[in-house]
């Protein structure tokens, strides 16, 4: 069993709403519970769960479970979805010590509100992190034929980050329980093509 | 031209708002935000470009109507005058069909179809009445399709909207029916093109309509249901005499006459504003005022290339021409300035001074003062 | 969760705060569960109804709260445990059958009603307290401050339920409802066929009147006060009160439900454990007050922790007023003091701030150098507005309406209603509603709009209500206007689900709860057989749609009803439908913020699928959101946007 370099442990998944960081942070929180660990996975909503910002908070322990929400500035890892919430999660819960990993496509926001300047994103995120890795999960999943894989392939780069106390093994198991058949295939193949990614996303030092 | 740059919102605020909409259709199309409806022009959603073709074309908008004149006409603008002016005579269609197609001597008609004939246009945005008898704009490509479209409807015909739904690009050259403010709007777009539809530089004739003032659809059309079917009505006339009724001739019923006071209620309160009763801006116009002969058009030629046309029409054979008297001359004059004192009292009043005459702007004070005086 | 009835008693996984209740409902052995969708609790029903079969509980979406509240006191009164659930609002609806059931006590067997609240309004129109219902009703009350203790108190509650012949109520908050935590599993019961009767019957040698007629209040009403000590004396040594802490501490942290983890991390995270005791309040109402008070005594300073009104915190201060000599000297602190807010949730975050500044500890921003790079960065971040789906169809029915009442120019409104299109209160619905209440208010208040006409009012009057919430509560008040004959048109926005809270099955779906299939109850066929003027329109076609629309509205009397039918995208991707086209914008065609378009699709219609290239001034697809319904492509007035071929 894994243990934990601090306790609580808090991973932080930023995105927007229908992208589906709800659904993967419930896999990640059931493949903490296989190893042992106490899991809580919370989301928190901007103003809306449609189109706005849709915050995630998993925070593992051993015996007492914690309360839902993370601390402010007490993220050990956020897996940003997308650039402006990554920066946003950054803003309320980064610290100099924060690893992230963002995949860096941005979803636009709507009512006519622009988009900043994607590269000015990157920078700050990086600037705010102590280790950055972009990968370009939404662009692989089209790729292979579907948005939808964008999900399990941010969760295979997070395995294959190495950065959370659980393993690769406890996420595969949770996908073979979660998908039937055909769908499981197609989902690990989503997963490790997610762990390829992080192999080759060189992290960026600030 | 004052220059000013606004966009839908002050069109909004300061012509719809403020009662100064014609209708004629220039503001309408190539915009989404815009839609005409039931004889109103609309504004469906917020836009917020600043620098706008709707308020840069509408007549209804401050414009410097001396400058104005000079820069689209190439003549001086003489306030006291009906226009400029080439020649004014009583004119009719040869053809006794398109006479009785038309309105009084079916001149509009016959001349743009001749027009079309001998090539010097390919199409005429002008005005077709729907099954209803409600006016639309419409685009003739034919003498046949242009019959179609004869006869006055007395209501304000968005007749611009046909013309901005012309692709950019479309390479027609246009003959463009319409009254004073349309011909305004036309002059307008001539001098700064829109950004998308409408080719105001493939216009190559502009007829104007003499107008004293259109109906206003949502008020007029129910009038007209409660005394007929609609979709029976073959033609609308005012006659001169006693210029007291509205006549409407239907397949059933044959004439039926209005009492004229009947349908000013209808008339659309903007038009008191207008300042121009025999579309000044056109290379010819026409309309019955000034002649008292019936079946004959009073017709103002105002450009060498309206007097071009006029020539070749009368050399084919399709037009006929008579002088008009003097006596008439002077009563056209007079009824021509006597509506642009109208229009700058009534807009004298709407601003409570002399010295704002809303969109009319450009005039010497001194003027004004004499206009105004009596 | 694969299966919410897995047999392994002592078993940890990891649940929603959700699926924890419904796995301890179905743990005590209920056989019927009824609710009305409403988040943050519409999870439960589905949980259950996935293994009702196996399990013989009936398990219904009922048309709404009072009516599921009825449905499953019934079972009580027939002897079968029974578990309704609601939203804070759907309590509002229930609340005139729970008053009375309070006066006539339940049957033989248990009753529990879960009621969520949502601080912060995050799934609602509103914030309120239940707790403040069952205070006022007299019921009991638990609260529970994770998935875990949430499944074991709803076992409890049937116990308790049955002690006190009472429905209990267990209050839950967004927090508790959508936090998957661990949960160890308990004991299924082990069936046995159980057989429902119902005892009251007519005994025709001795009449008398059954015991479930309410009333005579004076003495229904003591009874109930009597039942309500006997739960206050069991919650004096529940289990689920605790204390952790000095014996006298300096200060007296007491807490309910999910506040009480906020609590004890802020006393952790500040590091004063030796000086702050938590307390901590499972059963919420009626208050155990010997432990209360002994508490109390122990200390000189009291906060209070809770989600959202302080209920607790007026509750211990009206009873500390009768013990003046005790506790004369006692200072409180709480929402009263401004030390917490009596709305929004509450966070660790916020408890700190509190504690540090009770207890006097200076409370300096951690590494004051990142946070101030952080706030430097936030400048770049944009707010994210609310949205309706790529392709939804409420944004093509609103999109018709603006139109339709633009073009009708006599100052027509329309009255909104609760469900995704609640969002026509702001840009994704084009701002159109212009009131919006509760479930059905809408209609409702159309009904009284539409009857001023002696008044002078002129504008033309639409309504909008959802399929479901049709059923739930617009039918009265439909059938209010045909009977007052007053003067609106109604839109129902039948996108063949109750979208908002998850896709659930509705009495017009064809659709049980479970799956099985259910006679269609036919909304047309219900408008029209009632009297009103009835239209179908499929608001994609937005011409026909805007027309229809003003047609109807332009009448001058009479009710009118216009179904707006076209299926929820979210749904259509569920089933697999694909989209119906492949949508491209044309560079060389699309005018951008020039005249003539002032980036209508981006700016105004605002579909997520549809992008605003700010380099290149063009509209641009995102294919990874765009649905293919293809409607952007009737909006855009260059025809710039295309569809380009049938998906496969």
């Amino acid at each position: 069993m894994a243990d934990l370099s601090k306790e609580p442990f808090n991973l932080i998944v930023a995105g927007v709403g229908g992208q589906g960081n709800v659904l993967l942070s419930a896999f990640i929180g059931m493949a903490l519970v296989r190893e042992g660990f106490t899991a809580s996975v919370s989301d928190t909503f901007g103003v809306s769960q449609r189109g706005g910002s849709v915050t995630s908070h998993i925070r593992i322990s051993r015996g007492v479970a914690c309360s839902s929400l993370v601390l402010e500035g007490q993220a050990d890892v956020i897996l940003g979805m997308e650039p402006v919430e990554t920066l946003r999660a950054l803003g309320e819960f980064g610290n100099r010590a924060v690893i992230t990993i963002v995949n860096p496509r941005p979803m636009q926001p709507t009512g006519g509100v622009s988009y900043p300047d994607l590269d000015e994103v990157r920078q700050a995120i990086i600037k705010l992190s102590a280790r950055t890795m972009f990968v370009n999960a939404t662009e692989e999943a089209l790729e292979m034929g579907d948005p939808i894989y964008t999900n399990v392939i941010l969760l295979g780069a997070l395995a294959g980050a190495d950065v959370l106390p659980v393993g690769r093994e406890a996420m595969v198991e949770v996908l073979k329980a979660r998908f039937p058949g055909a769908l499981y295939d197609v989902n690990l193949s989503a997963f490790k093509k997610g762990e390829e990614l992080i192999r080759d996303a060189a992290g960026i030092f600030s | 031209m004052s220059g000013t740059k606004r966009g839908s919102r002050n069109l909004l605020e300061d012509v719809l708002k403020a009662g100064l909409c014609t209708g004629c259709g220039a503001c309408v199309t190539g915009c989404p935000y815009m839609a005409i409806h039931e004889g109103r022009i609309v504004v469906l959603d917020r836009c917020t470009i600043e620098d706008g073709d709707c308020w840069r074309h509408c007549p209804r908008t401050p414009t410097d109507v001396s400058g104005f004149s000079e820069k689209t006409q190439g003549v001086p603008f003489d306030f006291l005058e009906p226009g400029a002016i080439i020649a004014v005579e009583m004119v009719r269609s040869v053809d006794a069909a398109v006479r009785e197609k038309g309105q009084d001597g079916g001149v509009v008609t016959a001349l743009l179809a001749f027009a079309l004939d001998e090539g010097m246009i390919d199409s005429v945005v002008c005005s077709k009445k729907d099954a209803g008898g409600a006016p639309h704009g419409f685009v003739a490509r034919t003498a046949r399709e242009l019959l179609e479209c004869a006869g006055s409807s007395y209501e304000a015909a968005f007749t611009l909207e046909a013309f901005r739904k012309i692709p950019a690009g479309n390479a027609d050259r246009l003959a463009v029916v319409g009254v004073g403010c349309q011909m305004e709007a036309l002059a307008k777009m001539k001098a700064a093109a829109p950004v998308n539809g409408g080719n105001p530089q493939n216009v190559q004739l502009t007829v104007g309509l003499f107008c004293g003032w259109a109906l206003r659809s949502d008020i007029f059309r129910p009038l007209l249901e409660e005394i007929c079917d609609t979709s029976r009505i073959v033609k609308f006339d005012i006659p001169h005499s006693p210029g007291t009724s509205f006549d409407v001739y239907t397949k059933d019923a044959g004439k039926i006459s209005i009492p004229l006071d009947d349908i000013r209620p209808a008339i659309n309160p903007a038009c008191q504003y207008c300042w121009d009763m025999t579309a000044e801006f056109a290379d010819i116009s026409a309309g019955s005022a000034g002649s008292s002969f019936h079946g004959w058009n009073t017709v103002i030629t105002r450009t060498p290339r309206g007097a071009g046309l006029m020539k070749r029409a009368v050399a084919a054979g399709i037009i006929e021409i008579q002088p008009l008297p003097e006596s008439r001359m002077t009563k056209l004059k007079a009824s021509a300035l006597n509506r642009k004192k109208n229009a700058l009292r009534n807009l004298a009043r709407k601003s409570g001074t002399r010295e704002d005459l809303g969109y009319i702007s450009g005039l010497p004070a001194g003027l004004v003062d004499a206009l105004l005086k009596d | 969760m694969a299966d919410i009835a897995i047999d392994n008693p002592g078993g940890v996984v990891l649940l929603m705060g959700n699926e924890a209740i419904a796995r301890g409902a179905i743990e005590a052995g209920i056989g019927v569960a009824a609710a009305y969708p409403g988040s943050p609790t519409s999870e439960i029903i589905p949980t259950i109804a996935a293994v009702a079969g196996k399990r013989k509980i009936h398990v219904e979406w009922s048309s709404n709260e009072k009516v599921a509240t009825e449905v499953a006191a019934a079972a009580s009164l027939a002897g079968i445990r029974s578990f309704a659930v609601m939203k804070q609002n759907g309590l509002n609806v229930a609340s005139d059958f729970i008053v009375n059931l309070n006066m006539t006590g339940i049957g033989s067997a248990g009753m529990v009603i879960f009621v969520a609240d949502d601080p912060g309004g995050m799934t609602s129109s509103n914030e309120q307290d239940s707790r403040e219902v069952a205070k006022w009703f007299d019921n009991p009350l638990l609260e529970a401050q994770n998935a875990q203790e949430a499944k074991e108190m709803v076992t409890w509650g049937f116990e308790l339920s049955e002690k006190v012949n009472l429905p209990v109520f267990l209050r839950g908050v967004t927090r508790l409802c959508y936090t998957r935590g661990n949960v160890a599993l308990g004991k299924l019961p082990s069936g046995g066929e159980k057989k429902a009767f119902f005892p009251e019957i007519w005994d025709m040698y001795n009449p008398a009147k059954s015991r479930f007629t309410a009333g005579p209040s004076q003495v229904a009403h003591k009874n109930l006060h009597e039942k309500l000590k006997k739960a206050r004396a069991l919650f004096e040594d529940s289990p689920f009160n605790s204390y952790a802490g000095p014996e006298n501490p300096e200060l007296l942290i007491i807490s309910s439900g999910v506040c009480t983890s906020y609590s004890l991390e802020a006393i952790e995270e500040l590091d004063v454990a030796d000086r702050v005791g938590a307390l901590k309040l499972g059963t919420v109402w009626p208050m155990p007050e010997k432990l209360i008070e002994k508490r109390l005594l122990s200390t000189q300073k009291v906060l209070f922790v809770e989600e959202t009104d302080p209920f607790i915190e007026r509750s211990v201060m009206e009873f500390a007023a009768g013990r003046l000599p005790e506790m004369g000297g006692l200072a409180f602190y709480g929402k009263r003091s401004g030390h917490l807010a009596p709305f929004n949730e509450q966070s660790a975050d916020l408890v700190i701030a509190a504690l540090a500044d009770i207890l006097n500890i200076p409370l300096a921003p951690r590494d004051p150098g990142y946070r101030k790079k952080a706030e430097e960065a936030m400048a770049l971040v944009p707010a994210r507005p609310i949205n309706m789906c790529a392709g939804c169809p409420h944004r093509a029915t609103f999109w018709a309406v603006k139109n339709a009442i633009a073009r009708d120019g006599r100052n027509g409104f329309v009255c909104g209603d609760i469900g995704c299109y609640s969002m026509a209160f702001a840009a994704p619905g084009f701002y159109q509603a212009r009131t919006m209440h509760a479930m059905g208010s809408g209609i409702g208040m159309a009904n009284g709009f539409g009857s001023l006409g002696d008044y002078g009012f002129d504008q033309p009057v639409l309504a909008v209500s959802g399929d479901s919430t049709f059923y739930h509560a617009a039918l009265p008040a439909l059938v209010n206007g045909i009977y007052n004959q007053s003067n609106f048109t109604l839109l129902i926005l039948d996108n063949s689900a109750t979208a908002m809270t998850g896709f659930q099955p509705h009495p017009g779906t064809g659709m049980l709860a479970t799956g099985a299939p259910a006679p269609i109850v036919d909304m047309e066929g219900l408008c029209r057989s009632l009297g009103a003027e009835v239209r179908v329109c499929d608001p994609f076609d937005l011409e026909e749609t805007t027309d229809a629309i003003l047609a109807m509205m332009q009448k001058k009397s009479g009710a009118r009803v216009i179904i707006m039918r076209h299926i929820c995208q979210l749904l259509k991707a569920k089933r697999k439908i694909p989209g119906e086209c492949k949508m491209r914008v044309d560079d060389e065609k699309c005018l951008g913020d020039s005249c003539g378009c002032d980036q209508l699709c981006t700016r105004i219609f605002g579909c997520p699928g549809l992008m605003w290239d700010g380099a290149a001034k063009k509209a641009v697809i995102d294919e990874a959101i765009c649905v293919g319904c293809g409607l952007c492509a009737d909006i855009c007035p260059a025809g710039a946007i295309i569809r380009e071929e049938a998906r496969p």
